[in-house]
């Protein structure tokens, strides 16, 4: 066997490093998770990025006052198309809505309020769920009944019925809706964790600690719940593409987040007639928006699933 | 040749009388003894030849349908529109006038109020051919269990049948009003219904399969969806243009929009807002500007000190800061009024705000400003809610984005229509605190005494003002029997709110309708089916004609 | 085995009274009905008698009891809005629901069991994530928006298909000529909405066959037919999908059910008379019997599907009805 010279060992040292995590890189969802890097980011920056405000017209020039109505004063100009069709400018590059508003800043705006609404509102509802779910699969046979009967008779109300009733009893808001998304939900994840908890407490680390002496709650909190996070993850993000459709559908009946705060939903559902005139840019672009949160939340989900279902992962 | 032409002038004259059909004339043996109260009753147009009813006509309503609503018995809500279609009245408000003959052919009041007479036309009959009689009158009069039955059938001393065709209410004092509530417009107890029918098969089934006396005969329907009805023939006053009418409840604009476009439908209602553009540019499709009542804005509770609307400058400024053209350029295409009343021009005591009797209410963001300051606001204020009337979320922005210009800060309170009904038919006490600004619109008919009484009086059920001045001219237009002199009264407190800023009112709102090319007659003449006066539906649907 | 399907039934009667008594406590908290139909000014001796004939002048306690007690004779009370009893009403518009339940259903399978065929075999691929972002997409998409671009273009500017209701072909129970007739006309009229909601479901039906079939594929069944020389594609065919198959028909029922009853939006979109929208008029309506009726039905309905589905693995599966 031939000897290698030990600068040599240092250099395929590092190319195996970087082979190793290219290997590990390319195995990443990269598109997904690259999209909702952006949408976070965006979300987070608004204030510092949108060129115009999210509920004040946009002040026109008197040349646009001109072509739009003939006069060189007025209020604001509305319904103005994107920058590339006549009658747009780079001013509001994605156009403007009914009241003259930039379109663009209401989008960047509109990204805190759909990743707020949907994000926290599927985190209340993973951390009740889960917490029930633990209790259930654990604590014994009452609370297993008990839990579990409330959970199937919450899971036969269809969502959005329920979302909708909900609503009523506590009118639109963006706390409200996030509460709605939190108590619809919860149900979905309290099944798939106690099943998980059902298996997890044959385990032997789990009855080495029960032998131990170390009380339920401790057990549950060191060894159950981090345990079951990876089947929390992959429902978490599975459920937050269905909270964002479910705050549009909302908003389209009247009972999510209230204007004039701009969130994605409500613009598509606002601006429907919108494109039955031919101003499809009001609607389709927070439409792309909400669609590429959501595509890539479910095939971040998705990957997530097969990565942490050890039956699959070989694949 | 001048013999000839002579001849054929008679024909043409007679010609003429035939195809423009005459007007009843109306039977001048009096009923009732003693002097009698001048009423404005017009005649019916009774067609004089029967046509064949062709065609079929499709509406869609912007709400779902209650079957509740074939039932005059239990009247509520938006159910004359199918009481024009299944039912008829003694009185009911038609293209002639805000009183019209119908099932009656004479009516008279006496002049002390006291006494009300009605003689049927001869030969009524309902759809299943049961003859119609005062029997029927008197029956329903005291089966009512709709709005307003207890204040109804609480006036009445007794009820007299003279004969199978004649009816007189003895009241127990003067009851001036009691046309504006028997006309089949402002309760329904004007509507006859057939007891024979009712008794047989009971409240149920009757809602399931009404039967009146009408010009359309019900045919089926799917509760809450839609409904048919097809044209009898036999109704007294002409048959039916239209054969069929179906009936559907289509609550999104959109859908309404694409089943005129589609041909699906042929009337839609509340074509407005964003589609308004869509359906004024269609060549294919009419619209009626349909005005309804003016919106204005009232402030709950702006008579306590600690609300930033007791002074009256506030609210002047809130009056000053509106952009009424650019407002209606906006949101209705130009078409709607601002107007400087709240009260709809139709009704017949009402003033007119468009400049002739009150003032177009001026747009001035800089005097408003300068207001506020005298008032000591000089950078303006928060206040708690702005209240919209669902679904004009927009058009609520909009005045939110005015509001802001000049200072005034809110956010919108967005009740869905049961909660904003619930809340705002409670008058201020359905809203908390007093920094509130509620957006509202009402076109009951009745007149403006109606909306006084509801809204503008201390003691009103949903009552937004109390103002002295407007008491004591209440109290002496209730005292009064002098209609003259109560017509005068009501305008005087309707000019007394305006000026005092007691509420705002914005512009005449046009709740939109719109037609294909399949409605008859062609052109700008199909209008004709609006002239009803304070109709929001363009009923009677017996003239309606459509092409095959 | 009885006493596990006496469990089981037990369990499902628990659920259900559950239910029940959270929709009666719910629905109670949304507002006032009384208000829909009295407007201002409305004399109170109208609003009284309103009051009393819906029986929401009595205590709560005596509310529930009678509710409860009208239910266990079928009875769901008289709705508040439409005024007819929930019952018929109801009935009158389930077979339009199932009508569009099925027709999404059989395009939901169509969409998204091939697509996740595809995916499975061909995983990581490009193959695998094309399948899947279509029909995710159907997912990703409010329904409003879906039917609304199907309307514009199928409906107004190519003016293909209807956009309104269901035609008038019509499910009368009491006439047995019309139930044939009622499933085969009209299907213009069900082509959109049903597209609209069968898309949103195929991602699930994709997930569903995906990771059955990986199962399958992976299992020790699959190596020995392999083994044996049987060619891929049989293999595929013949031997993975049917297995794979199981667990998709098992969810079937249980989208069904779902399907028939949350089109709220895509029934509202497309005026389908079908009882999402009867739900949607109800909630809107504060109309507290109509609620509670359809609530329960489609309760009703997922319990006694869930039971068999039980009594059904338990009998097959020997180690399911032995354990807890």
């Amino acid at each position: 066997m031939a000897t290698i010279p030990i600068g040599a060992d240092r250099t395929i040292a590092a190319v195996r490093a970087v082979r190793r995590s290219y290997r590990v890189l390319r195995d990443l969802p990269m598109v997904p998770m690259l999209i909702l890097g952006v949408l976070a980011s965006v979300a987070v920056l608004a204030p510092v990025i949108a060129p115009h405000s999210k509920l004040d017209p946009v002040k026109p020039t008197r040349e646009q006052c001109q072509a739009k109505f003939g006069t060189p004063d007025c209020p604001y100009v509305d319904n103005a198309p994107p920058f590339w069709s006549p009658g747009g400018t780079l001013d509001t590059p994605l156009g403007t809505d009914f009241l003259g508003r930039d379109v663009l800043s209401r989008l960047l705006y509109g990204a805190r309020i759909s990743l707020i609404v949907a994000l926290t509102g599927t985190l209340f509802a993973g951390a009740i769920g889960t917490v029930l779910g633990v209790l259930a699969g654990y604590m014994g046979r009452w609370w297993d009944e008990i839990i579990m009967r409330i959970t199937d008779a919450w899971l036969t109300l269809p969502s959005l019925v329920f979302a909708i009733l909900l609503s009523s009893v506590r009118g639109p808001g963006l706390w409200n809706v996030v509460l709605i998304l939190a108590l619809v939900f919860w149900s979905r994840y309290s099944r798939a964790v106690r099943g998980e908890v059902l298996t997890l407490r044959e385990r032997d680390f789990v009855k080495l600690a029960e032998i131990n002496g170390i009380g339920k709650l401790t057990i549950i909190w060191r060894h159950l719940i981090p345990n079951v996070m990876n089947t929390v993850m992959v429902l978490f993000s599975l459920q937050v593409g269905v909270a964002v459709i479910i705050e549009a559908s909302l908003s389209f009946l009247g009972v999510g987040v209230p204007p004039p705060e701009p969130s994605w939903g409500l613009m598509m559902a606002q601006e429907r007639e919108s494109l039955m005139e031919g101003r499809w840019w009001l609607e389709i672009f927070p439409g792309i928006c909400i669609t590429l949160l959501v595509l890539s939340a479910n095939m971040l989900g998705d990957w997530l699933r097969v990565r942490l279902d050890p039956q699959l992962r070989n694949r | 040749m001048v013999k000839r032409a002579f001849a054929i002038l008679p024909l043409l004259t007679l010609m003429y009388g035939v195809a423009s059909g005459q007007s009843a004339p109306s039977s001048s043996k009096p009923i009732l003894s003693g002097p009698l109260a001048k009423l404005d009753i017009k005649d019916a147009q009774i067609a004089a030849g029967r046509g064949t009813p062709k065609g079929t006509l499709n509406v869609g309503l912007h709400f779902g349908i209650d079957p509740g609503w074939f039932d005059p018995l239990g009247y509520y809500g938006p159910a004359h529109h199918f009481y024009y279609l299944v039912h008829d009245a003694l009185i009911k408000p038609m293209p002639q006038g805000e009183f019209t003959y119908s099932l009656a052919e004479r009516a008279e009041m006496s002049a002390d109020f006291r006494r009300a007479a009605f003689r049927l036309r001869p030969g009524l009959k309902f759809q299943d051919g049961h003859p119609l009689t005062a029997a029927d009158v008197k029956w329903t009069y005291e089966n009512y269990r709709g709005l307003s039955f207890k204040y109804l059938q609480d006036k009445i001393e007794s009820i007299q049948l003279v004969d199978d065709r004649t009816i007189v209410f003895h009241f127990k004092g003067p009851f001036v009003d009691f046309l504006d509530l028997y006309s089949g417009s402002g309760s329904g107890i004007g509507w006859i219904v057939p007891r024979h029918y009712y008794e047989q098969v009971g409240k149920d089934s009757f809602k399931a399969r009404p039967m009146g006396a009408g010009p359309f005969k019900f045919v089926s329907q799917e509760a809450g969806v839609q409904a048919s009805f097809e044209a009898w023939d036999q109704y007294w006053r002409r048959a039916p243009g239209v054969k069929t009418i179906n009936v559907r409840g289509i609550r999104d604009l959109a859908a309404r929009m694409a089943g005129l476009e589609t041909g699906e439908l042929d009337i839609a209602y509340g074509m407005t807002g964003k589609l308004l553009q869509r359906v004024m540019a269609d060549p294919k499709l009419r619209w009626d500007p349909n005005f309804t009542a003016p919106w204005h804005l009232v402030f709950p509770g702006y008579n306590e000190p600690s609300s930033p609307f007791h002074d009256q400058r506030v609210r002047q400024a809130v009056s000053l800061a509106i952009n009424r053209s650019f407002l209606v350029k906006q949101e209705t295409q130009g078409i709607g009024k601002p107007w400087g009343n709240w009260i709809s021009h139709e009704n017949r005591d009402a003033l007119r705000g468009d400049g002739t009797e009150l003032p177009v209410p001026p747009y001035d963001p800089t005097k408003a400003k300068q207001l506020l300051a005298e008032a000591g606001y000089p950078n303006g204020f928060d206040f708690d809610w702005y209240v919209p009337f669902a679904p004009y979320y927009d058009m609520a922005e909009r005045i939110l984005n005015d509001l802001r210009a000049v200072g005034m800060r809110s956010k919108m309170q967005m009740l869905d229509a049961p909660a904003y009904m619930a809340q705002t038919s409670k008058g201020r006490k359905g809203f908390p605190g007093n920094r509130t600004i509620v957006q509202r619109i009402d076109p009951r008919p009745g007149g403006a005494k109606e909306l006084i009484r509801l809204y503008a009086v201390c003691g009103g059920p949903a009552s937004y003002i109390c103002e002295p001045k407007i008491e004591s001219l209440w109290a002496r237009h209730e005292a009064s029997i002098d209609v003259a002199e109560r017509e005068r009264l009501s305008k005087e407190i309707q000019r007394a709110i305006v000026e005092g800023y007691n509420l705002v009112p914005i512009y005449l709102n046009p709740f939109v309708h719109a037609v294909t090319q399949k409605v008859l007659p062609e052109g700008e003449a199909v209008h004709r089916y609006w002239d009803t006066v304070n109709a929001p539906f363009p009923w009677p649907w017996e003239v309606w004609e459509v092409k095959r | 085995m009885k006493r596990y399907v006496l469990v089981r039934a037990l369990y499902s009667v628990v659920t259900l009274w559950l239910l029940v008594t959270i929709i009666f406590g719910l629905v109670r908290l949304t507002g006032d009905p009384v208000a829909m139909k009295a407007e201002a000014g409305a004399d109170p001796a109208y609003v009284a008698q309103l009051r009393q004939s819906w029986g929401l002048d009595r205590p709560l306690y005596w509310q529930y009891l009678g509710f409860v007690g009208r239910l266990l004779r079928a009875d769901f009370g008289h709705s508040f809005e439409k005024s007819l009893p929930v019952r018929d009403i109801y009935f009158e518009r389930l077979p339009n629901s199932l009508k569009l339940g099925f027709a999404a259903f059989l395009i939901s399978l169509a969409l998204g069991v091939p697509f996740g065929m595809l995916s499975a075999l061909k995983v990581n691929s490009v193959w695998d994530n094309a399948g899947k972002a279509v029909a995710l997409l159907g997912l990703s998409m409010p329904g409003f928006f879906v039917g609304l671009v199907l309307i514009i273009v199928f409906g107004i500017e190519l003016g293909w298909l209807p956009v309104l209701g269901k035609g008038s072909s019509a499910f009368v129970w009491s006439a047995p000529s019309t139930w044939a007739m009622f499933w085969f006309r009209d299907w213009g009229h069900l082509a959109m909405p049903a597209f609209a909601l069968g898309w949103y479901f195929s991602g699930a039906m994709l997930r569903i066959t995906r990771s059955g079939m990986l199962d399958v594929l992976g299992s020790d069944y699959i190596k020995l037919v392999r083994l044996k020389g049987v060619p891929e594609p049989m293999v595929v065919a013949k031997h993975a999908l049917k297995n794979s198959l199981i667990p998709v028909l098992t969810f079937a029922g249980l989208n069904l059910l779902i399907m028939v009853n949350v089109a709220v939006v895509i029934e509202v979109i497309f005026n389908w008379p079908g009882v999402g929208q009867l739900l949607y008029d109800a909630l809107s309506n504060r109309d507290f019997p109509m609620v509670q009726g359809v609530v329960l039905m489609s309760g009703l309905m997922i319990v006694l599907l869930n039971f068999t589905i039980d009594v059904l693995y338990g009998y097959v599966d020997p180690r399911i009805r032995l354990s807890r």
